[in-house]
């Protein structure tokens, strides 16, 4: 045996189909049903919304109480599922005496890989997780951001269809962070479906395609964060725009449908609600061209993943 | 079947490797010489006999507290300690069926059981001199099979508990000794009865006294056969046990 079987081409990547998870009285995960294709699904809630559980589900670590979880068509509950299934768990915890090196080469095994394609593989994931060079060391020694990597590089090794981070990027250095972002968008042009759970909403804003935000065990929302905050409607689109006669735009622009105030800032530049973003800008694009107003900055203020998130658990009644 | 023979047995020479290394060696070593220290005092007596050392030594040192505490330190270890670690869930993140994974920590923590109890009734026979030397080999089966009943015991603690040490501690200590010394028939559910039965049994045939101290009419010994027979369903009733918790149980 020198590698694992190759794993038939999937139907979906992972899929929730009614999934509710009850700890004794107690509601985890409830009445979810989403499927996760191939690109960086970005997994964001408060503590205690369901993230953690909804993580544990899908690498078949818990069972649903109600529903299915399928990872490659297969229940994620089984051993054959793990296979399509990288998991990054969040704990700090490894077989402290081993060198990462040993560990990665450990897990590709039990992965089922032959004694040379095991560390064939081992070589390759220290490798584009940048511990190459470093992975000799035996793990207790190692700072947070090594470990982190090799965390990485664990998940990894089995080449899976569908890659779970825990946190991915805590205790990473900024040079680090850069990194190993550029690597989870390489993966997924790659075809990889990721789910990543995090806390640094900022870091959403760079790395998601998707954003699912969850809250008190359902999804609140999922889609890609401009489709999102197009949904909130009771939260109009904040847009700064700086021109050349911004009175005279302003005045334009109120006679916009799709415009519900404007607000004439200190520094010249106009702060407009926008309740229909598409709308909006097809209007501002016409003035410009038609009026030969002269646009120099246009920015929307509040539609990165942190404001969308206040607004969806506001609106969840979550403070 | 190669394809998880291969890693069942990386992964129980892993956890023996890493097992071998764990704090449990040195209590076991601190243990057995403690235990070494009493048997070498107890040679040295006069007029001593094969009868007394299983009645002074075999019995209340080996028996009741060596064995079982050996069997112990490693069998609650092998899956509690990976929880307690954190560190099982990466065996339950790759595509081994559960019932390998718990084979395999099952194999190591048995093996490296065995080592340390015939290891040191080995020694503790040694050092006995003659005395010891004539139950060496009669007594070994039941050294066997009780390590088996005990590991299996435990194994289900650590599948079951995250604090399975302290418990099966208590229980080793407290629960064996005490129902195992009770009288009538309520020292059957301990298997430390079972085990001092396979050696009264085997020393009978060595010309000792079939009850080696204990009044007849109280202990009421099955025969060897018997406990044989008992210890080994323990033992398989204890792995399934283990085995279907083991399955089905959500250590997220």
């Amino acid at each position: 045996m020198s590698t694992p079987a190759p794993v038939a081409a999937i139907p979906a990547v992972a899929e929730f189909a009614g999934v509710s998870k009850w700890y004794g009285p107690v509601i985890g995960v409830n009445d979810v049903t989403l499927r996760l294709g191939s690109g960086i699904t970005g997994l964001v809630g408060p503590n205690g919304a369901g993230k953690s559980t909804m993580i544990k589900l899908m690498t078949g670590q818990l069972r649903p109480s109600l529903g299915h979880v399928r990872v490659g068509g297969l229940s994620a509950w089984s051993a054959a599922a793990k296979s399509h299934v990288g998991y990054c768990p969040d704990v700090d915890a490894f077989y402290e005496e081993m060198s990462g090196r040993a560990m990665v080469r450990l897990l590709a095994r039990l992965h089922g890989f032959g004694r040379r394609a095991a560390a064939r593989r081992t070589e390759e994931v220290l490798d584009q997780v940048g511990m190459a060079a470093r992975a000799d060391r035996p793990l207790g020694s190692y700072s947070k951001g090594m470990r982190q990597r090799i965390k990485l590089a664990q998940a990894l090794v089995h080449d899976p269809h569908l890659i779970v981070l825990d946190e991915p990027l805590g205790g990473v250095d900024p040079i680090g962070r850069v990194e190993l972002v550029e690597l989870f968008r390489q993966l997924a042009a790659q075809g990889k479906a990721i789910l990543i759970s995090s806390h640094v909403l900022e870091e959403m804003d760079k790395l998601a395609d998707r954003i699912l935000f969850i809250c008190h065990g359902r999804i609140l929302a999922s889609g890609t964060l401009a489709q999102i905050r197009e949904m909130l409607q009771e939260h109009p689109l904040q847009v700064r725009v700086g021109a050349d006669r911004p009175r005279e735009l302003a005045a334009r622009l109120l006679a916009c449908e799709s415009v519900r105030g404007v607000e004439l800032e200190p520094g010249g530049a106009l702060l407009v609600q926008v309740s229909r973003p598409k709308s909006f800008f097809a209007a501002l694009a016409g003035l410009v061209v038609d009026e030969a107003f002269e646009v120099h900055r246009l920015q929307v203020s509040d539609a990165s993943t942190q404001a969308v998130f206040h607004y969806l658990m506001d609106r969840a009644g979550h403070v | 079947m190669s394809d998880t023979l291969s890693p069942f047995l990386l992964l129980a020479w892993v956890s023996l490797r890493r097992a071998v290394r764990s704090r449990q060696t040195v209590v076991c070593a601190l243990l057995l010489a403690f235990a070494s220290l009493a048997v070498a005092a107890w040679s040295l007596r006069h007029g001593r006999s094969t009868q007394e050392f299983v009645e002074q030594i075999v019995l209340p040192i080996y028996v009741s507290f060596l064995l079982p505490m050996f069997s112990l330190c490693y069998a609650t270890a092998s899956i509690a300690g990976d929880r307690e670690e954190q560190t099982l869930v990466y065996l339950l993140a790759t595509p081994l069926p559960r019932p390998i994974v718990f084979a395999a920590k099952f194999t190591a923590a048995f093996c490296l059981a065995l080592l340390w109890t015939l290891g040191a009734w080995a020694v503790l026979t040694l050092l006995a001199g003659a005395d010891g030397k004539a139950v060496f080999r009669p007594f070994c089966p039941a050294v066997f099979w009780s390590t088996l009943a005990y590991v299996s015991l435990f194994h289900l603690f650590s599948v079951m508990l995250r604090r399975a040490t302290i418990v099966g501690f208590v229980y080793a200590l407290f629960l064996e000794t005490f129902l195992g010394n009770m009288p009538g028939i309520v020292k059957r559910v301990a298997i430390s009865f079972y085990t001092q039965c396979l050696i009264l049994d085997a020393g009978t045939k060595l010309g000792l006294s079939p009850t080696a101290g204990h009044e007849p009419a109280l202990f009421l010994p099955v025969s060897g056969h018997t406990a044989w027979i008992v210890l080994c369903l323990i033992s398989a009733a204890l792995v399934a046990a283990s085995l279907w918790v083991f399955s089905r149980a959500e250590y997220a």
